[in-house]
C-alpha cells in the first residue's frame, strides 16, 4: 500500500455500546463488532455509538445505528440483516457526525396501487416461456417443453423484451418479478 | 404602494390568526427519543393519525392545546387508507371541521403539532387534485390530493386547510417523499367504521392475483381483452374451498369485468363477507362459472 493509502485508511478503534434484548442477538453483534477492530463496551459506559437491534434506547443521546428499527430520526438506519462490512461502515460514518441510509429508505410511503398498461400485460402463454426463461433454458429447450416451435418461442420472447422493456433474458425476468412483487394483490 | 404592503400585512396576518387558531385541532402525539408525529384532533374524544407513522402499541401520550398532557389509546387502525384513530382518556374540546374541496392551485395552509401544546404551520399550493385512487394496500382514496408543502416528519397527520379554513385533509408522506393529503371525505367514511369495530371489515377470497391478458385464441369467448390471473392459492380458502386453482383467470366477479382489481374492489368491501360470489373464468383454455362464498379477511 502507498504511504498516501494508508494515510486515507486510518483504522480507528471506536468504542461501541451493543443494545439488544435478545442475548443470542447481543453476542453475535458484539463479535461483529469487535472483528471490526472496536471495543465492546456496557450500554452504560463511555461510548462513541450505540449500535441498537430494532429501536435503540429512548432518550439516547449519543448516535445510534439501528438495525431494523423503525426510529426514523437516527444517524445510522441499516436492515436487520445488515452485513458486517455494513455494519462497520454505518458505526465508522455515523462516529464521524455522517448519516447513514440504504438507498431507497425514503422511497416508502402511502402510494397507489401500480397496473401495467394494457397493452404491456402479459399473456399466460409468455408468463410460462418467461418461467422457462429465469431457469436459463434455451429456446430449443423452451419449445420441447411447451411443444411449440422455435419460431413461436422466438415471437414470445421478443414480445416479453418488448412488453417489459428488456433488452436482454436477464433484464426481462429481472423486470418481471419486480412487477409481479409490484402489482400482485392479494384478495 | 402603501395598499399593496398592507394587501400583504393582512394576507399574513390571516395566516398567523388561522395558524393560532389551528393549536386546537392538533396534538403532538409522543413517540420514543423525544420525537413526536401529529394527531388531528377529530371529535372530542377521537384524534386521526396517518396509520403508516404510527408506531406498533396500543398506548400514547398525547400533548394537547396549551400543553396539557393527555393519554390515549389505539382504537383501530386501517393501513388500506392509511387512517389510525387513538381514543382519548379524558375529553377534549373540538373544533368543528368543514369539508373543503381541493382544486389544483389553491392556497393550503398545513398545520402541524410544535410538541409542546402548539402548532407548526406550511404554506403551499395544492399541486394536483385528482380523481379517487385505489392505495397499493386496495383502500379507495377519494381524491388524489397532492401538495406542494414541504413537510417535517413530526408534521405528518395534521390537518390541512384552505383558504376558507375548510379542511381538504390529514396530511401525509407518499412515495419519495412526496406530500399528500387523505381527503377529509375519506375520513368522514372510514373513522366511524374504525371507531365502532376498531377495523375496516373487508372480503377475502384467499388469492393471489396479477392482471393478465387473455390469450388471443380465448378473447372472443371471454370477451374482455384482459382479466386476473391467480397466481397463488391459500390452503383452505373461501376461493380454494370453491375449486379455484393458480393459472384460473378471473374474467369478472358478479358480471363487473375483472380487468382490474379496482373494478372488482367494490364487490368485496364489508357487506360482501358471507355473500356468494359468481366468477367467471378461464381454466385449461375453456370459459367457465364457479361460485365461492366470500370470508373476512384478516389483519395484514
Amino acid at each position: 500500500m502507498s504511504e498516501a493509502a494508508s494515510q486515507l485508511a486510518p483504522k480507528e478503534r471506536l468504542r461501541v455500546a451493543v443494545h439488544a434484548v435478545d442475548l443470542p442477538r447481543r453476542v453475535a453483534l458484539g463479535r461483529v463488532v469487535a472483528e471490526a477492530g472496536h471495543l465492546v463496551v456496557g450500554t452504560l459506559d463511555a461510548a462513541d455509538v450505540v449500535l441498537a437491534d430494532g429501536d435503540g434506547p429512548p432518550g439516547e443521546t449519543r448516535p445510534v445505528v439501528t438495525l431494523g428499527g423503525a426510529d426514523d430520526d437516527v444517524p445510522g438506519a441499516l436492515p436487520r440483516d445488515a452485513d458486517a462490512s455494513q455494519i462497520d461502515a454505518a458505526i465508522r460514518a455515523v462516529a464521524a457526525g455522517l448519516v447513514v441510509r440504504l438507498p431507497g429508505a425514503r422511497e416508502a410511503g402511502f402510494g397507489a396501487m401500480r397496473e401495467t398498461d394494457a397493452h404491456a400485460l402479459l399473456t399466460p402463454r409468455e408468463l410460462e416461456v418467461l418461467a422457462a426463461l429465469a431457469e436459463g433454458m434455451t429456446n430449443k429447450a423452451i419449445a420441447r417443453r411447451l411443444d411449440i416451435s422455435l419460431h413461436t418461442v422466438k415471437f414470445h420472447v421478443e414480445s416479453l423484451f418488448r412488453k417489459l422493456g428488456a433488452r436482454t433474458r436477464t433484464e426481462a425476468v429481472a423486470k418481471a418479478s419486480e412487477r409481479r412483487r409490484r402489482e400482485t394483490i392479494s384478495l | 404602494m402603501s395598499d399593496q404592503a398592507d394587501l400583504l400585512t393582512q394576507f399574513s396576518n390571516a395566516l398567523a390568526t388561522r395558524a393560532e387558531s389551528a393549536k386546537n385541532a392538533v396534538v403532538a402525539i409522543r413517540l420514543a427519543h423525544e420525537r413526536h408525529m401529529t394527531g388531528m384532533v377529530w371529535q372530542s374524544g377521537i384524534v386521526v393519525a396517518s396509520e403508516q407513522s404510527l408506531p406498533r402499541k396500543d398506548d400514547f401520550e398525547l400533548v394537547g392545546a396549551g400543553g396539557a398532557v393527555l393519554t390515549a389509546r389505539v382504537a383501530g387502525r386501517d393501513p388500506s387508507t392509511n387512517i389510525a384513530i387513538l381514543r382519548l382518556a379524558e375529553q377534549l374540546a373540538s373544533p368543528s371541521i368543514t369539508a373543503g374541496d381541493a382544486r389544483t392551485g389553491a392556497v393550503v395552509l398545513a398545520i402541524g403539532a410544535d410538541g409542546t401544546g402548539g402548532a407548526s404551520a406550511r404554506l403551499g399550493l395544492v399541486n394536483v387534485a385528482g380523481a379517487e385512487w385505489h392505495s397499493s394496500r386496495g383502500g379507495l382514496i377519494d381524491r388524489r390530493i397532492v401538495l406542494d408543502v414541504r413537510l417535517a416528519r413530526r408534521e405528518e397527520g395534521g390537518p390541512v386547510y384552505d383558504a376558507a379554513g375548510s379542511c381538504l385533509g390529514m396530511s401525509t408522506f407518499g412515495p419519495r417523499g412526496q406530500v399528500i393529503a387523505i381527503p377529509t371525505a375519506t375520513l368522514e367514511r372510514v373513522v366511524p367504521q374504525l371507531a365502532k369495530d376498531g377495523r375496516i371489515a373487508r372480503g377475502w377470497l384467499g388469492v393471489g392475483l396479477q392482471a393478465v391478458a387473455v390469450p388471443d385464441a380465448l378473447r372472443d369467448t371471454a370477451d374482455q381483452s384482459s382479466g386476473l390471473m391467480v397466481m397463488s392459492v391459500v390452503e383452505n380458502g373461501p376461493a380454494a374451498q370453491a375449486g379455484i386453482v393458480a393459472g384460473d383467470i378471473i374474467l369478472s366477479v358478479d358480471g363487473t369485468p375483472a380487468h382490474r382489481f379496482r373494478k372488482i374492489a367494490r364487490h368485496f368491501g364489508a357487506d360482501s363477507i358471507g355473500r356468494k360470489a359468481e366468477l367467471r373464468l378461464i381454466r385449461s383454455g375453456a370459459v367457465m362459472t364457479v361460485q365461492a362464498t366470500i370470508a373476512e379477511r384478516h389483519a395484514a
